[in-house]
């Protein structure tokens, strides 16, 4: 399998590093040799037909900051033309999220499905804004869109819902859908600092952006949310269809009192009806409580009723694993197709 | 109120007819928000797929001499409706452009002496690619903004189905609302050509024929309009074809499916599929007579929202019909024979209006279009002779179809026995009947010369009051 990827950030190198370690493993358990044959970045990209040396890719973006330097003979590509002369059969968007008009992504996106080949993208921003249109594109050119990074992170919640419950009905979708400002909400509750304090701390740990607008905005989880009801629900909704409040205006207060009623707060994203996310009461026994910067989704379905997935919401090598799931998921298509 | 109106080739002729047409998007265009589709001028379709099969034949002559009329019609259209004399020259200069690439189509037609399906598309576009800019300018003589879009570039997005794409609506929806609705809300109006769109590779397909009414509601459909307005030359759907009888009325209120039914018998040359998107995003559609616009037309909506008052909706008289008659004992308890007889249809490209089959199974009828009988018999003769099932394959070109249209007559009793009692006492004899599980519609064939008889006796039943 022959693999172009776009974006060489946290996820992207968390692939890279995920590929190269366990290359033998993946062999040997599923018979299947992945070689990424090209990659780009902000500032270039990498080419080699038979496959990059990962270890060379990690060490030139650790040393140059940059793929371009990987070989200086060649001319560097962008990445539309990287998807139009490379062949390859699965196209990785690792590209940053961006939920106004969802590019570049939006772009790539589409023009690989043009030219034929599956796509797997951890990138929220085009799904969330045009996930139906994206699905019809993918069926119109005969091949497979994946997505299951972008929720969850590593946790299969999207699996979960569409592949485990098939064949139930799904009525409705709640969960928490963002771990940094889980971990926030935590923090007011538990020890009782103010949104500016815990803002603060996520950020010192790692969890939240010096632009934090995108987590505790709730644009993030209204994303997610989107892509589920896409996927899991059938419903054909972006996110304009999401009414979204953040959780700017959350206090240590409104903790001590929700205590006194045994619940808590958390920034719930649902999906019945309608799609909403806002701060929620909930009771300190909701399976939802869940602490830290976990993520959890219930579904409530009609004939196994209430089932809760609970797990890492983020992370590189988390976020990495779902793409090697999908890869594994479109190699089996690919299998069938080669023997028939 | 945000609104589609689309005018057919016939309200986009003559310059009194385009002054009326900018007249009604002005008027509407102060409260609502309006886009415009627009067909190609009368005629001009037809004219330009001739030209292509022309030009096939290697004729580089008349490919010239066509081009420079279609040029002369536009532009002297254009000076007669504009007065300005500025957008005048812009126009003028925009039209002899479209004229010159068209002109290298069809010389490159001719070189080649091939048409394919995707090289079709291509010149057919011009028709509507014209009237636009016939139409733009006479709106901006009379101070509307407007701006022209061909489908593709409102974005609609087809399949590569070429003479008969399929939109994908959803991709369709997403690039209309980006692309359409901010000149919507600066208060500008999209003139959007009908018919025409383009695939993934941005290569010009179009919807089929009648396609401006599809592209009307696909545009419908993808902004969320309230409504959409086929203007055309006539006051609506009719009760049955007023030059047959004199009382017939038009139609207020219709289903989507009864209005389905009625063109599909060809009450209407509307696209089959045209209906479809308004359909499904639950936006009525109304036909209305651009030289009567004080007249409301039909109404076109969700069956719930009609008021039962009739039984029956129309009567349309299908003209241009033969029969197949196949006779064979062979037949009888054999799986199998129908689908051949169908399979041979199909390769010949012959499509099938109307199918009987009695119990014993020793004969079927079909209906198809006058036109296909001579080669469907052929085919027919050719690959189901002499196999023992079949004996006998007769044809008859004197008939005519009689459909009875109307969703009331589904539960309703006595329906049937009311029409082909009051057909008997018209003294026409009924040959073949069909009725569908939906009841929507009772089918049936007489001969051509009885037919206005019995379509006479069946108004004045049900629809004479």
């Amino acid at each position: 399998m022959r693999i172009i990827l776009a974006g060489l950030g946290v996820v992207g190198k968390s692939l890279v590093r995920l590929l190269h370690e366990r290359s033998d493993e993946l062999f040997k358990e599923y018979s299947i040799r992945p070689r990424i044959v090209a990659i780009s970045d902000l500032s270039g990209s990498a080419i080699d037909t038979r496959g990059l040396d990962l270890k060379r890719v990690l060490d030139v973006k650790e040393k140059s900051g940059s793929i371009s330097g990987y070989n200086k003979e060649v001319a560097s590509l962008d990445t539309n033309e990287l998807i139009e002369k490379t062949e390859a059969e699965v196209f990785v968007d690792a590209t940053p999220t961006n939920v106004r008009d969802g590019e570049p992504g939006m772009t790539y996106l589409k023009h690989a499905m043009k030219f034929h080949k599956n796509v797997i993208s951890v990138n929220k921003g085009p799904l969330a804004l045009a996930l139906p249109a994206l699905t019809e594109l993918a069926e119109l050119n005969h091949i497979k869109l994946r997505f299951s990074g972008t929720v969850g992170g590593g946790t299969p919640m999207l699996e979960f819902g569409k592949r485990c419950l098939e064949g139930d009905h799904i009525v409705s979708i709640r969960g928490i859908l963002n771990g940094t400002t889980n971990f926030m909400l935590t923090q007011m509750e538990e020890q009782g600092l103010s949104f500016d304090n815990a803002l603060n701390l996520a950020k010192k740990k790692g969890y939240a952006e010096a632009e934090p607008s995108l987590d505790v905005d709730g644009i993030d989880a209204a994303a997610k949310l989107v892509i589920m009801a896409n996927l899991v629900m059938g419903k054909k909704v972006t996110m304009k269809n999401v009414e979204v409040q953040g959780i700017r205006r959350v206090t240590p207060h409104d903790f001590v009192k929700a205590a006194k009623k045994g619940s808590t707060i958390r920034l719930i994203a649902s999906v019945s009806d309608k799609l909403v996310v806002k701060p929620t009461e909930i009771s300190i026994h909701d399976p939802l409580a869940v602490s830290g910067v976990l993520n959890a989704v219930t579904f409530t379905s009609k004939f196994a009723g209430d089932l809760t997935v609970v797990g890492a919401g983020a992370g590189g090598y988390e976020t990495a694993s779902a793409i090697l799931r999908d890869m594994l998921d479109i190699n089996e298509s690919l299998v069938v197709a080669a023997r028939n | 109120m945000r609104l589609i109106m689309k005018f057919g080739g016939s309200s986009v002729d003559s310059a009194s007819e385009l002054r009326q047409v900018s007249e009604l998007v002005k008027s509407h265009s102060q409260k609502n928000q309006i886009i415009v589709v627009v067909s190609a001028l009368r005629g001009v379709t037809d004219s330009l797929l001739a030209s292509c099969e022309k030009a096939e034949g290697g004729d580089k002559a008349s490919a010239k001499k066509y081009v420079q009329d279609l040029s002369d019609k536009h532009i002297n259209l254009v000076r007669s409706a504009t007065t300005d004399k500025k957008s005048l020259n812009s126009v003028e200069k925009k039209i002899r452009t479209l004229i010159k690439d068209l002109e290298k189509l069809l010389l490159g037609v001719s070189y080649l002496g091939e048409t394919t399906a995707r090289s079709r598309d291509q010149i057919l576009s011009y028709g509507e690619r014209l009237s636009v800019q016939v139409l733009h300018s006479v709106l901006k003589d009379q101070k509307i903004k407007s701006v022209c879009l061909t489908g593709a570039e409102a974005g609609i997005l087809t399949d590569s189905n070429f003479g008969e794409a399929t939109p994908l609506m959803n991709v369709t929806k997403h690039q209309v609302t980006e692309i359409l609705v901010p000149y919507l809300d600066k208060g500008v109006v999209p003139i959007v050509t009908g018919f025409i769109a383009g695939n993934q590779d941005h290569v010009v397909t179009t919807l089929g024929r009648g396609g401006s009414d599809y592209t009307a509601t696909i545009l419908a459909s993808s902004v969320d309009a309230d409504e959409v307005w086929f203007w055309t030359d006539v006051d609506g759907l009719m009760t049955a074809d007023p030059r047959l009888i004199g009382e017939a009325k038009t139609i207020l209120d219709i289903s989507f499916r009864e209005a389905m039914e009625m063109t599909i018998f060809g009450a209407k040359a509307m696209h089959p599929r045209a209906l479809e998107p308004a359909m499904h995003a639950k936006i009525p559609v109304r036909i209305r007579n651009t030289f009567n616009p004080s007249n409301k037309g039909t109404l076109v909506q969700l069956s719930q929202s009609v008021k039962p008052v009739d039984i029956v909706k129309a009567v349309v008289l299908v003209k241009d019909v033969a029969v197949i008659n196949l006779v064979g004992t062979g037949m009888v308890g054999k799986p199998g024979t129908i689908a051949r007889i169908f399979d041979v249809l199909a390769k010949g490209g012959i499509n099938v209006l109307m199918i009987s089959q009695t119990v014993s199974e020793a004969n079927v009828s079909l209906a198809i279009k006058r036109q296909d009988l001579d080669n469907a018999i052929n085919s027919l003769e050719t690959a189901l002779l002499g196999s023992g099932s079949i004996l006998e394959i007769s044809g008859e070109n004197d008939v005519s179809v009689i459909a009875v249209v109307g969703a009331g007559m589904k539960g309703t009793r006595g329906v049937a026995a009311r029409v082909f009692q009051c057909v008997s006492e018209a003294k026409v004899n009924v040959r073949i009947i069909a009725q569908g599980s939906s009841e929507l519609n009772i089918s049936f064939v007489v001969k051509e010369k009885e037919a206005k008889r019995a379509v006479r006796a069946i108004h004045g039943e049900f629809l004479a009051h």
